[in-house]
């Protein structure tokens, strides 16, 4: 591919130039610095794989100042491929395009062409295989001034490989992170310390694993100490046993010891309790006798003393005259009574009495005289008319009866109509006849009035009622019972007498004033009578008295010498004695009770008792506490450890350390490998890198070496001769002498990288054939050299273009080519 | 009749890949393998089984934690009380003795076949139906030889296999786990081998019913989903066996695989994220990130930051954890091509087997997991991966250079 026209638009300092380039083989551009040399450079490498507009600065040649602010800017290359095509490639940029690479259109012969139809061309090399591969600038070459030898000896070992700068860089970073991440004997690198980790937590995993074993140890351990805890804890009851036992010995010693002292009290006594008993029964007997016996006398006293009382009895014997007096003046009473009434009822008897009595006896015989004098009165009697009506009615009654019959029975009413009349007829008669006997009398009874009635005015009698006998013999009468009231009367005085004196008898005897009438009378005699019989009760009862106490007194003497014979018995003096001896006796039973009692709590030891000594009793109970107490410390010393034992096994039940450890070594295993990945990744990311450079350079590497190495010859002016590649890259003076590369000079190493670059391209030519850009490289080539360079350039124009940028008049002039121009409007072509 | 069959409870075994343990996960964790057995055996008990087996590793080491042993016990004597009988073995994790065994002695409970030697026991169903149980327990973490020419020929009884192993490989090393091929066990023809070791649940073989429990929990993310038991039922006149999966892990672990085809900000990769973890029960996550050179370097710092996770596992449902994430690129090397086949070749050099291990070889022998790792095709790919990710995340810097504004 022939570069045959360079053609500005706008780019950098250079706008609206064109370079038509006159030769297939070498070019010579010329210009001072500054005057576009690099620029067009760049613009070459530019339009073929894209502008690079970065504001920081770049690698190697394109460093060059920002663009001038001119739209658009780019422009065109004019290639002619073997074939004799021409392709235009055309890249433009203006602003507001999205692309920073530029747009690029491709022209074959005139027609817009896909790019691929040049690229291809290409083998598809981008931008840094064509900087790094073609393009021979000062940069470059100061890079690899830069660079330390044996960087050089990589770049140059390299330079098959498109990219190998940038993938040399990239290895060494990969190589680099390795590096970091493990080193062999390292011991802070991130894996190392992983490694490190790994097996610090793999113990720790082993070490949480022993936790069965402790738990089996732990398990062994704590059965051990139960068992001999139980043997202790039985030794120490036993032991406490025995403490118990001399501990009831001691508590015995003094039950002993208060026996003893019992049994010294016990002493005999004489006392019978029957005895006893029956002589507090006599006592008791005794005492109540002469209670009885106090009473009796008491009572005896209080008995007034016997009095005369011959006076009241004969007083009382007058009651029964007293009761024939009573009943005579109630019969006298009586009898004044009935004569009285006697006399009144003569007087209402005969009311002519009371005139009687005034007229004296002869007086009586002159009224007798007078009165039988008097004729006498005629009694008018009237017929009884009622029975001569009667005759009347019943006659009726036949004759309306017979009237009837007749109509019925014929005779036998006639007859009875007849005898009906008859009677009627009677009595009609019979009244006729008694009327004129009544109207005679009357007239002989109106003279015997005038008679009488001048009798009653001289005697205030009624002579036609008087009986004059009768009255005489009335008064009689009268006079008669005037006398017996009179008689009846002085036998009433007689008797009020003979009761007064009664009386006064009886209130001296009574001592107490007494009415003399009949009642009080008999009430005083009873009340005597009762005061009699009274005196007589008391007599009676003293005389019991007296009898019941003697008796009482000899009964007794008998009780006071029975108890003495019973006191006798016991000898004792008397009752008082004998209580006490009774109380002494309680106290002996109830002391014997107490002995019987101990004897029988200590039974079993008291055989033992008689014999043990407290003191050593005592000692033996202080040996045995202290022996208990060392047991104690033990089962609590065992107890404790037990119990922390048991903590541990439950720890060991609930731990999830073997768990914890495992998963922390699997996780730290897990940080490890990723971390080891990290790094093998890098490691093999290097080593990648480094082989497919290795390939990619080494097919083309021995032909490379051979053109290099005349390259190199040219270049050094013949001081080497030759280059060899054995796994260290060697060159050879002049004298024979080999020099590995990092010995080489600067400028000498400078030179190799040039020829080896150089020969690169040869060897690729086929594939990739493209102008050679060599911008002002030989700067510091001297006149020598520049003539070797010239053979030099003429050599490599044969297989690529040629372009030199050069500001040095003598290569120009060396070179022989006339050179173009940055100048602007300069015709070079 | 019923049973139960079980094995690689690994109690007291921590979750690997963790590189973090946020607090509230320890006890989740601790007790996660504790809760599956505990429901295994409430299943025992809730179905009456009559048979429960435990094809070993029970207790993830030989010297288990008085907390596993004395757990382990009281759910054995759960069954045991329940007249449920235990047949037991060891596996190459939990080779122990009888003696060092905390379980109660009951007639319900055997540990077949200690010393490594095959034995034969005859049990009676309380319905009266006659079964034999034939395994071994080991004595140490490996036997090498094949037992099952030690196996006694199938009697009368229907007869239960048991053993705690690996099938054969060609890798002899690997066959350290009393090798066996899935043909001769099916020769000895056992109504039923229960199987333990492989920790992924697995049937080996229908007729006879050759058959991995799994693990009882999933460890690491390697074991991903439900994990369990089998309940078994025997057709006890056909002797015909079905079997049924009952998961118990209180935990699952899931991988999550997320996709970036731009970039985005990181609320919007958050969101992303936290809209791919979806879980019904407590769940840890592993999360895998495809175009990973999507991600600024800055998103990439955070979403590799544990405390990126545990600040998104505050999000999720049901407990469950972000615990892991992994970068995947699938894309080429963007290289020109000669570059590229010398980049493929270079790769296809330095990740050959051998060359690796000698490449990583000071590293290896550092410690016995290092060692082991070298070993591991699996941590090969790895280690490539994240070279692949690291190097495509440059080589992305110098292809993109000018775009990168």
């Amino acid at each position: 591919m022939r570069l045959k026209k360079i053609k500005f638009i706008n780019f950098g300092q250079l706008s609206n130039l064109t370079f038509n380039l006159p030769s297939p083989e070498l070019n010579v551009f010329f210009g001072e610095n500054e005057a576009g040399k690099s620029t067009t450079v760049a613009f070459i490498k530019q339009v073929m794989f894209g502008f690079y507009l970065r504001s920081n600065s770049s690698p190697f040649f394109e460093d060059y100042k920002p663009l001038a602010h001119v739209s658009p800017m780019g422009g065109s290359l004019f290639f002619e491929d073997e074939h004799g095509s021409e392709f235009e490639l055309e890249r433009l940029w203006a602003k507001g395009d999205k692309t920073k690479r530029g747009i690029l259109t491709v022209k074959k012969d005139g027609q817009v062409v896909p790019e691929s139809l040049f690229y291809d061309q290409l083998q598809k090399i981008d931008g840094n295989f064509y900087a790094d591969s073609f393009i021979f600038n000062q940069e470059m070459l100061g890079q690899v001034a830069s660079l330390s030898q044996a960087d050089l000896l990589e770049r140059i070992y390299y330079l098959g490989a498109a990219d190998s700068g940038k993938l040399l860089a990239l290895r060494d970073d990969f190589a680099k992170e390795a590096g970091q991440l493990f080193k062999k004997t390292g011991k802070k690198p991130q894996v190392n310390q992983l490694l490190k980790k790994v097996s610090a937590k793999r113990e720790a995993v082993a070490e949480a694993e022993d936790e069965y074993q402790d738990y089996e140890s732990l398990e062994a351990e704590l059965t051990a100490k139960q068992t001999s805890l139980k043997q202790v804890q039985e030794q120490l009851a036993a032991e406490q046993k025995e403490q118990s036992q001399l501990a009831n010995l001691q508590k015995s010693f003094q039950s002993y010891h208060k026996l003893q002292e019992l049994e010294a009290e016990v002493k005999p006594l004489k006392f019978t309790s029957s005895n006893y008993q029956e002589a507090q029964s006599l006592q008791a007997q005794g005492k109540n006798l002469q209670a009885n016996l106090a009473n009796l006398e008491k009572q005896a006293a209080s008995l007034a003393s016997a009095e005369d009382l011959t006076a009241e009895k004969q007083l009382l014997q007058k009651r029964p005259e007293l009761l024939q007096w009573q009943s005579e003046y109630q019969a006298d009473l009586q009898k004044e009574k009935q004569l009285k009434n006697e006399e009144q009822q003569l007087l209402t008897l005969n009311p002519d009495l009371a005139a009687g009595l005034k007229l004296s006896q002869a007086d009586l015989q002159t009224l007798a005289s007078d009165y039988r004098a008097l004729p006498e009165k005629a009694g008018v009697t009237a017929p009884t008319k009622s029975n001569n009506n009667l005759f009347l009615l019943i006659g009726a009654v036949i004759a309306v009866v017979g009237l009837i019959l007749l109509f019925t029975s014929g005779i036998t009413g006639l007859i009875l109509l007849i005898a009906g009349v008859a009677v009627a007829g009677y009595g009609f008669y019979q009244n006729k006849n008694q009327a004129q006997v009544v109207q005679e009398a009357q007239k002989a009874q109106k003279q015997v009035e005038q008679q009488y009635q001048s009798f009653q005015k001289k005697y205030g009698l009624d002579p036609a009622s008087l009986s004059v006998d009768n009255l005489i013999n009335q008064v009689s009468q009268y006079r008669m019972k005037q006398q017996a009231l009179e008689a009846n009367n002085e036998q009433l005085t007689q008797i009020e007498t003979k009761c007064g004196q009664l009386a006064a008898k009886l209130e001296e005897a009574l001592n107490e004033p007494l009415k003399a009438d009949f009642n009080s009378l008999l009430a005083a005699m009873t009340e005597l009578d009762d005061r009699i019989s009274r005196s007589q009760q008391v007599a009676e009862r003293k005389a019991s008295l007296a009898f019941n106490l003697k008796q009482g007194q000899q009964e007794l003497k008998e009780l006071g010498l029975k108890l003495k014979a019973v006191l006798a018995k016991d000898q004792v003096k008397d009752m008082t004695e004998y209580d006490q001896r009774y109380q002494g006796s309680l106290a002996q039973a109830k002391l014997q009770a107490q002995v019987a009692s101990l004897q029988y709590n200590l039974h079993d030891d008291l055989a033992q008792l008689k014999q043990v000594d407290p003191a050593s009793l005592k000692e033996k109970l202080a040996q045995v506490a202290s022996k208990i107490a060392t047991e104690q410390e033990k089962v609590n010393q065992l107890q404790q450890e037990a119990a922390q034992v048991q903590v541990k096994l439950t720890n060991l039940a609930d731990s999830s350390n073997v768990f914890a450890a495992k998963q922390d070594l699997a996780n730290t295993q897990t940080r490890l490998m990723q971390a080891s990945q990290e790094y093998l990744a890098n490691l093999l990311a290097s080593k990648w890198i480094g082989r497919a450079l290795d390939l990619a350079s080494n097919e083309r590497f021995p032909k490379m070496l051979k053109a290099a190495k005349e390259y190199l010859q040219l270049l050094t002016g013949g001081r080497y001769v030759d280059l060899e590649l054995d796994k260290k890259l060697t060159v050879t003076r002049f004298d024979g002498k080999k020099r590995e590369v990092k010995y080489l000079s600067r400028g000498t190493a400078e030179q190799l990288y040039f020829a080896l670059k150089l020969a690169f391209v040869e060897q690729i030519k086929d594939q990739i054939n493209l102008p050679i850009l060599i911008d002002d490289s030989f700067v510091n080539f001297d006149d020598q050299r520049v003539g070797y360079i010239k053979q030099l350039l003429q050599k490599i124009s044969a297989n690529n273009q040629v372009l030199i940028f050069t500001a040095q008049r003598n290569l120009v002039d060396e070179i022989g080519i006339e050179p173009m121009f940055f100048e602007k409007g300069t015709p070079n072509a | 009749m019923k049973f139960i069959h079980f094995a690689d409870a690994h109690l007291d075994s921590p979750f690997r890949g963790l590189s973090f343990l946020p607090s509230k996960a320890f006890n989740q964790i601790y007790n996660a393998a504790n809760q599956s057995l505990k429901r295994i055996v409430d299943l025992a008990l809730s179905e009456q089984v009559d048979l429960v087996l435990i094809a070993g590793d029970t207790f993830d080491s030989n010297h288990p934690s008085p907390h596993s042993q004395l757990l382990f016990a009281q759910e054995i004597k759960r069954l045991t009380d329940a007249q449920i009988q235990v047949v037991m073995i060891f596996g190459n994790h939990d080779h122990m003795k009888r003696s060092e065994l905390l379980v109660t002695p009951s007639p319900y409970f055997k540990l077949l076949g200690p010393d490594e030697k095959v034995e034969q026991v005859t049990f009676t169903t309380k319905t009266g139906f006659t079964y034999d149980v034939v395994g071994f327990s080991y004595l140490n973490n490996h036997i090498t030889s094949d037992k099952l020419p030690e196996f006694p020929e199938k009697g009368a009884n229907y007869t239960f296999g048991m053993m705690h192993a690996q099938e054969k490989t060609s890798t002899n090393s690997q066959n350290v786990y009393a090798p066996f091929t899935v043909q001769e066990m099916q020769e000895l023809n056992y109504d039923y081998f229960a199987l333990g070791h492989i920790h992924a649940r697995r049937t080996l073989s229908t007729e006879p019913l050759i058959v991995y429990p799994g693990n009882i929990q999933g460890r690491h993310i390697n074991e991903l989903g439900p994990k369990g038991c089998y309940l078994g039922e025997v057709n006890e006149a056909s002797r015909e066996t079905k079997i049924d999966f009952y998961a118990t892990s209180p935990i699952i672990w899931q991988s999550v695989q997320l996709e970036l085809t731009a970039g985005l900000s990181k609320a919007d990769l958050q969101a992303k994220i936290l809209a791919s973890l979806t879980a019904e029960q407590t769940t840890y996550f592993s999360l895998q990130l495809l175009g990973a050179r999507f991600l600024t370097e800055e998103e990439t710092d955070l979403i590799t930051d544990s405390d990126f996770w545990q600040n998104l596992s505050l999000q999720l449902a049901a407990d469950s954890q972000l615990v892991d994430v992994r970068f995947k690129e699938q894309e080429q090397l963007q290289l020109n091509d000669h570059d590229q086949a010398a980049f493929n070749q270079a790769a296809d050099e330095i990740f050959a087997p051998e060359e690796f291990k000698q490449i990583i070889k000071d590293w290896a022998k550092k410690d016995e997991l290092t060692a082991q790792a070298a070993d591991q095709p699996e941590f090969l790919q790895a280690v490539k991966e994240l070279a692949q990710v690291k190097l495509a995340a440059k080589l992305k810097g110098i292809d993109d250079e000018t775009q990168e504004n």
